[in-house]
């Protein structure tokens, strides 16, 4: 290799090298605790919920569009979850039942995923059939179905879902937790996904280049309502495992998670520009803000510095992120073009 | 010139310019007096746009004198070319649309009252007083996205005025207005050409020049030809000089077989094209070309399915043509090379595999929809053997190539469909000669193997190079065909349709330009 790839090399896995550094920094500042089995899986719990989530905003953000809908998908279904299948009981201190069908886990869980799915196909629906905004659309989505949320909830909190729906949020095969394993399985199948199958080619060149994809014969209205149908259908499973973990139920659930999603794509290198990034790359990103949160944590740091200190990751992330595109797009040659070239 | 002696207001001498593997100019003089229009003409590629991007200090020169009033410039920086009053006024004017008139004249310098605050009953007076001192009568509470395209065209004339511009190039002013708006800009240009402004006038439209020009400079090739008195020439004099005697860069075989692959009958969409009808047969080259806004550009673009094509009958291979998109008009056997290949050709930050391969994954993917990393790779590398396309590896991201096999990309993302008609649009625009030439015998490759290829471009030499028929739309209609072989096929006479007259009889047209 030479100098240039090896430069090249370095700046594309660069998330790698920060992960270890950060690692190596709390392993030393906790005399070794932070290096353990339970440290681990909590990073993994920890970047479970997260991660599904941000395996739908990816895909999104590579085909060149902001998700901003999930968290209030999250916040919809998990309530509404925990109302279809909870006893009915009389509001007392904030905390309710359900209004009192209590239907089995195995209907409502089909129901969260349809009821994402379907979200996340009426904002592809009005994005590229109507035309409108992205950011605002889903931003717009995501205040709406917490709205509905808390007419559901009343805001109360709502406790006690059954076991059989805890399984993938709490569930355990031996140590390890079913929602780490569900969560890697599927960043690793999604890698593939983008990267060898025909939708995948589709997402990136319409990300990249929309009117370039259209001429090339794809159809970048519908692989970007897929992009978001897979966005509603990854909201859906991330409420059943957040719901399953917590087994409590607020309209508050998922909120400012997609701030989270879409720092976690950005550092791992996903542009939010569309067509450039991979799934194992935001996964990095999610490793990377949940090793921070849970060495902060271990250093019994004061919570009220961890946002902060998540917000300058951000900030260095991209930093770097700008950095690198500089670097690469200096040395093109023969694009010089006069505003005259028309005549 | 009615004055005595007017004052050289810019002197350009000797100036040439070398691009890699292309002599941009060669030694060009330009002079220009005060308070003259002085046309640019030449065809695509013989040095318009370099001499004025050197005059606006966007290319340096290789050698050469620059004088502005007398005075030497050197090392000109598009700063000091604003400073020394030069002034560009584009085809499409860009200026601060959602802005009034008057913020558009005094930007930056808008009047101020005691607590800081925009003075806007000073500011509007102002404004209206400097457009009224030029004779021009605009409403200048209005925003300018409300003004039409000429008064947008007079007022960035206006405002390079007020920034103290003396010579204004003014590039295809007319390309988008109708004859009574360039009435108005005409009368506008002349009133301040009295008052000693000068211009630089470059156009396509020959008649135009003939109107408002005083002189007219010609290039060829990137040499001066000559600068002449306008009411020394007629339009097809002045074409022999933008033509020159020229030898047919490329030489080819035809291949045209009797099928016909391409049939379009009696095409019209209002606004672009009327009764557009022609055939294309299996193997043959057509070339289709036009000025701007002729409608053959809108043609090549609405066949493809990027534009709504209008009412007519379409036959491609003998089927009725219905596509409604590209990935249709790809299914039914038309396949369009786009003239901006950066927008619509490639997906720039993508590999050259990808690229190649985009038209064809469905042939690629196995029943989970994989793609076939082994079919893909061996028909990528045929294509890049196939069409020479020199990358460092299929991997390579293809922004990184050369505009030429940049090209090549594209055609071979087009090839592989294996289309029955192809279109190209301004196939070799912004690439270097010697990719020109490869350019050219990859069509002659795709046409003997039996793909009809419809050419639409307004180089009108390198159609001749390779078309076996040569098309011209005027106005929205085919006003005009040549054959490769006939005697009456010539630069002159296919430049001359171009423009608008009969081709087949010069003297006529001489007649009506004495």
């Amino acid at each position: 290799m030479t100098r240039s790839k090896w430069l090249q090399f370095i700046l594309d896995q660069m998330i790698w090298f920060i992960l270890i550094l950060v690692v190596i920094f709390f392993t030393l500042r906790t005399g070794g605790k932070f290096l353990s089995g339970v440290t681990l899986i909590n990073v993994l719990l920890h970047a479970s919920v997260l991660g599904v989530l941000t395996i739908g905003q990816t895909i999104c953000l590579l085909s060149g569009n902001f998700d901003l809908s999930a968290e209030g998908i999250v916040s919809l279904l998990t309530v509404l979850a925990a109302w279809l299948m909870l006893p009915y009981r009389e509001m007392t201190l904030a905390q309710a039942g359900g209004i009192g069908w209590e239907l089995s886990p195995f209907i409502v869980i089909p129901l969260m995923l349809i009821l994402g799915t379907l979200i996340g196909w009426i904002n592809g629906l009005l994005i590229t059939r109507l035309r409108m905004n992205n950011f605002i659309v889903t931003l717009a989505m995501q205040l709406f179905l917490r709205g509905i949320a808390y007419v559901i909830s009343l805001g109360a909190i709502m406790p006690g879902t059954p076991k059989e729906f805890n399984w993938l949020g709490g569930g355990r095969i031996g140590a390890i937790p079913v929602s780490v394993v569900v969560t890697l399985l599927l960043f690793l199948v999604f890698e593939f996904f983008v990267r060898y199958t025909r939708f995948g080619r589709e997402l990136y060149a319409v990300g990249a280049n929309r009117d370039a994809a259209r001429a090339s014969g794809f159809k970048p209205e519908r692989t970007i309502t897929q992009a978001y149908v897979i966005g509603g259908f990854m909201a859906g499973l991330a409420s059943w495992m957040l719901l399953g973990r917590l087994e409590v139920s607020t309209p508050t659930l998922g909120q400012g998670m997609t701030l989270e999603t879409v720092a976690s794509a950005v550092i791992g290198g996903v542009a939010l520009s569309g067509g450039a990034g991979s799934i194992v790359g935001a996964f990095s990103g999610v490793l990377l803000l949940s090793i921070v949160d849970t060495g902060l944590n271990i250093m019994e740091v004061d919570p009220f510095w961890i946002t902060g200190v998540r917000g300058l990751i951000i900030l260095v992330a991209l930093l770097l992120e700008v950095q690198k595109a500089r670097f690469r797009l200096s040395p093109v040659p023969g694009r010089a073009k006069s505003p005259l070239a028309q005549s | 010139m009615e004055t005595g002696s007017p004052k050289v207001i810019l002197e350009m001498k000797g100036i040439s310019k070398t691009f890699p593997g292309v002599q941009a100019l060669d030694n060009v003089d330009l002079t220009v007096f005060e308070g003259e229009i002085h046309g640019l003409v030449g065809k695509n590629g013989a040095g318009k746009s370099t001499l004025m991007a050197i005059l606006m200090g966007l290319h340096s020169m290789d050698s050469g004198e620059l004088r502005i009033d007398g005075r030497l410039i050197t090392n000109v920086t598009p700063r000091g070319a604003l400073e020394a009053g030069i002034a560009y006024v584009p085809q499409q004017v860009r200026m601060m649309d959602s802005l009034t008139v008057a913020e558009n004249i005094l930007a930056g310098n808008l009047p101020v009252n005691r607590l800081g605050l925009v003075d806007w009953n000073t500011a509007f007076q102002d404004a209206e007083q400097r457009l009224r001192q030029l004779g021009l009568d605009l409403d200048v509470r209005q925003k300018v996205e409300g003004l039409g395209v000429v008064e947008q065209t007079m007022l960035a004339i206006a405002k390079a005025l007020f920034s103290k511009a003396r010579i204004i190039i003014l590039d295809e002013p007319t390309a988008a207005l109708a004859r009574a708006e360039i009435e108005r800009l005409f009368g506008f240009i002349r009133s301040l050409k009295k008052m000693g402004v000068a211009f630089i006038y470059i156009s396509h439209h020959l008649e135009e020049v003939f109107e408002i020009c005083d002189l007219v400079t010609v290039l060829r090739n990137g040499q001066r030809i000559g600068t002449y008195d306008v009411s020394s020439l007629d339009i097809p004099s002045l074409i022999r000089l933008m033509v020159g005697e020229e030898l047919r860069e490329y030489e080819r075989q035809t291949s045209r077989q009797d099928d016909v692959v391409l049939e379009v009958r009696g095409l019209t969409r209002r606004g672009h094209y009327e009764d557009v009808t022609f055939r294309v047969h299996k193997g043959e080259v057509v070339g289709l070309s036009g000025l701007a806004g002729s409608g053959a550009a809108a043609l090549g673009r609405a066949l493809f399915g990027l534009e709504r094509r209008g009412i007519g009958e379409i036959w491609v291979n003998g089927k009725p043509f219905t596509a409604r998109d590209p990935r249709e008009a790809l299914d039914q056997g038309l396949a369009y090379l786009p003239q901006d290949r950066y927008r619509f050709g490639l997906v720039g930050i993508r590999p050259v595999r990808e690229n190649i391969t985009y038209t064809i994954l469905h042939q690629l993917v196995n029943t989970l929809r994989f793609v076939s990393f082994v079919k893909e790779r061996s028909l990528v590398q045929k294509y890049i053997e196939a069409l020479g396309i020199v990358c460092a590896s299929p991997e390579q991201r293809v922004n990184l190539l050369s505009g030429g096999n940049q090209q090549k990309v594209v055609f071979a993302k087009l090839a592989a469909t294996r289309p029955a008609v192809l279109i190209l649009h301004e196939p070799t625009q912004g690439i270097d000669v010697r990719a020109k030439l490869d350019i050219y015998h990859i069509v002659d490759e795709l046409a003997s193997q039996g793909i009809g290829i419809l050419i639409i471009s307004s180089e009108v030499r390198e159609l001749l190079g390779v078309c076996d028929r040569i098309l011209v739309m005027h106005k929205g209609r085919i006003s005009a065909e040549f054959k490769a072989d006939d005697p009456q096929t010539t630069p002159e006479n296919i430049l001359l349709a171009i423009e608008g007259g009969n081709a087949h009889d010069q003297k006529q047209v001489a007649s009506v330009y004495p």
